[in-house]
């Protein structure tokens, strides 16, 4: 099996930090593309969603291949920036004020990144005011909120009125996630999209680009 | 209380685990200044928290509500260590921020970085005076007019909040020895203050701390077996041995570990909507075992209107209070944000459609 497989494996297989360091090392010392390495990562991700998508996998194993990706996303940063490798897109991504939770922003921005996307992490309790700001300011093309409280949807729906009231709205895709979030809640407050899971977010985002 | 022992009372009894401050002031006409905390202790302020004893039970007395839970007290003279952010730390070494609009204080990060901290950092003492104060001042004030229940909180849940779940889950990989021994020296804690807290008055051991999230269990189920369900069987056996029964609080999806926590606990509070729980399949399937507690969701007492939560309680009680061993509860607590008519809208439809024999429509 070539060490690309081994990576991608490690990854299905949430083999952990010290097994996938070891395979991408071995993968770099013989010269493979940094970006192939990326690549056999994002297969591996999308395996591995499948089995928490399946009820194979758990929220656990969930965060640890986000831990691995991170690890990854170190150990290749300066072959990538050295080859030129572009992001995708940049995303402003954070949890809605009244809202102090961020595992699930964590594990979002942590798949987005393994697939490519610049994140601008603007934490937790983000007031409204902040995301029209970073979009003025920062223009991203994805803004992507999340929250676990219910009480914290008002806060998304407050985000959509003064993006649109700031004429920005049409500037910027529109993300939410989160456990009381829903397919008919983001449709109502006019969302781009809608993820249920982590490792849905990274196709929810890709198809916002398009 | 003859629901616990799975037979009809006259009337379903009904209870929350927990009220938000903002609706225990309104409830009792009261103001609380003491601070509090979901998750922990933060305060050893003794006039603060007879305070906030005498308003919670004041405001459970009003809903006539038939148990009452009690949180652990901190020890004597122990006090938070505050640091320049504004953020404090608890005895288990959990980093708290302030939320302003609940007006309480929320888990948001660890004091630990390497499982060699934790080794080195001064576990806390069971036996420390003072743990039971709130209960003992509970029972002082309801006597027998209530059922008492006194909360621990799970030794995974603990160990999930204490460390960063990041951190938890690397460890859980890659020191998975550790963190058992962590679970396990946390389940003797509880162990230990199980006993005090039923020589304390209290009739009954409420365990908060999730197991799972809206999909599933947060970790494998292996892991239920080999470290979790070992570890609360233990505890209820400590239970059971003073005489009390324990219920289990956890929000998610439970179904792929329900079958082993139906043999294990007495009873289950939440039974989360939310997550795909229905509280008649669980009822069928785990009546005959397990006092349930539950199920209106808390999301929709934020959201919805009263008759849509009339209609959701008549549908609770239609599908888990026949033969007994039900309580009519929120799937999880009573929220700052929850509609205050809307939670008295399900106390009012709990009585008035709470009667037995239930006879509720389809």
């Amino acid at each position: 099996m070539s060490l690309l497989e081994d990576i991608e494996r490690a990854f299905a297989e949430v083999s952990g930090v010290d097994q996938m360091r070891s395979c991408v090392q071995a993968a770099l010392a013989e010269g493979t593309s940094p970006l192939r390495i990326v690549q056999s990562m994002r297969d591996g991700l999308s395996v591995a969603g499948r089995k928490y998508e399946r009820g194979e996998y758990f929220l656990s194993e969930l965060v640890m291949t986000g831990i691995m990706a991170q690890e990854l996303s170190s150990m290749l940063k300066p072959y990538l920036q050295r080859d030129g490798g572009e992001f995708l897109a940049r995303i402003a991504i954070g949890t809605v004020q009244g809202d102090l939770h961020d595992i699930g922003k964590n594990l979002v921005s942590t798949m987005l990144s393994s697939a490519g996307f610049e994140i601008r992490d603007l934490g937790v309790d983000v007031p409204p005011e902040k995301f029209v700001q970073i979009v003025n300011n920062e223009k991203p093309r994805i803004v992507a909120m999340s929250c676990l409280l219910t009480v914290a949807m008002d806060a998304m729906k407050k985000v959509m009125g003064q993006l649109v009231e700031s004429g920005l709205r049409s500037e910027v895709k529109v993300l939410v996630g989160g456990r009381p979030i829903t397919p008919e809640f983001a449709e109502g407050i006019g969302a781009d999209g809608y993820g249920e899971n982590a490792i849905e977010a990274v196709d929810v985002a890709k198809s916002a680009l398009t | 209380m003859i629901t616990f022992d799975h037979e009809e009372p006259d009337q379903v009894p009904i209870t929350e685990m927990a009220i938000d401050v903002v609706h225990l002031e309104k409830l009792a006409g009261a103001k609380l200044t003491a601070d509090t905390s979901p998750q922990t202790q933060v305060t050893s302020d003794r006039r603060a928290e007879a305070d906030m004893v005498a308003t919670t039970v004041l405001a459970y007395k009003k809903l006539g509500f038939e148990l009452i839970p009690v949180e652990l007290s901190a020890p004597d003279g122990w006090n938070p260590q505050k640091k320049p952010d504004g953020t404090i730390s608890d005895e288990w070494g959990r980093i708290l921020s302030y939320d302003a609009k609940c007006r309480s204080w929320v888990s948001s990060g660890s004091i630990f970085s390497a499982p060699e901290d934790f080794e080195r950092f001064p576990f806390p003492d069971p036996h420390a005076p003072g743990r039971t104060f709130a209960i003992e001042e509970t029972k002082r004030r309801i006597g027998d007019e209530m059922v008492l229940g006194g909360w621990i909180k799970d030794p995974f849940a603990t160990a999930w909040e204490m460390f960063k779940v990041t951190d938890f889950v690397r460890w859980l990989y890659e020191r998975p020895n550790f963190i058992r021994q962590v679970i396990e020296r946390i389940a003797d804690f509880n162990i230990d203050v199980i006993k005090q807290i039923v020589d304390a008055k209290a009739d009954l051991i409420l365990c908060s701390g999730d197991y799972a999230e809206k999909k599933s269990p947060l970790v494998p189920v292996k892991f239920f077996k080999d470290v979790i369900f070992p570890n609360l069987q233990r505890q209820v056996e400590a239970a059971h041995r003073a005489g009390v029964k324990f219920i289990k609080h956890t929000d998610g999806n439970l179904n792929p570990i329900m079958e082993d926590l139906a043999n294990i606990v007495d009873g289950l509070q939440s039974i989360d909507p939310t997550a795909g729980m229905n509280i008649g399949d669980v009822k069928r399937r785990y009546g005959e075992r397990l006092i349930l507690i539950g199920n209106v969701s808390v999301d929709n007492l934020c959201t919805r209107t009263k008759e849509e939560i009339v209609q959701e309680t008549k549908d609770c009680l239609r599908d888990a209070a026949p033969g007994g061993g039900y309580m009519l509860s929120s799937s999880n607590s009573w929220y700052t944000d929850a509609k205050l008519e809307n939670c008295l809208a399900m106390v009012d439809a709990g009585r008035k459609y709470g009667r037995y024999p239930i006879t509720i429509p389809d």
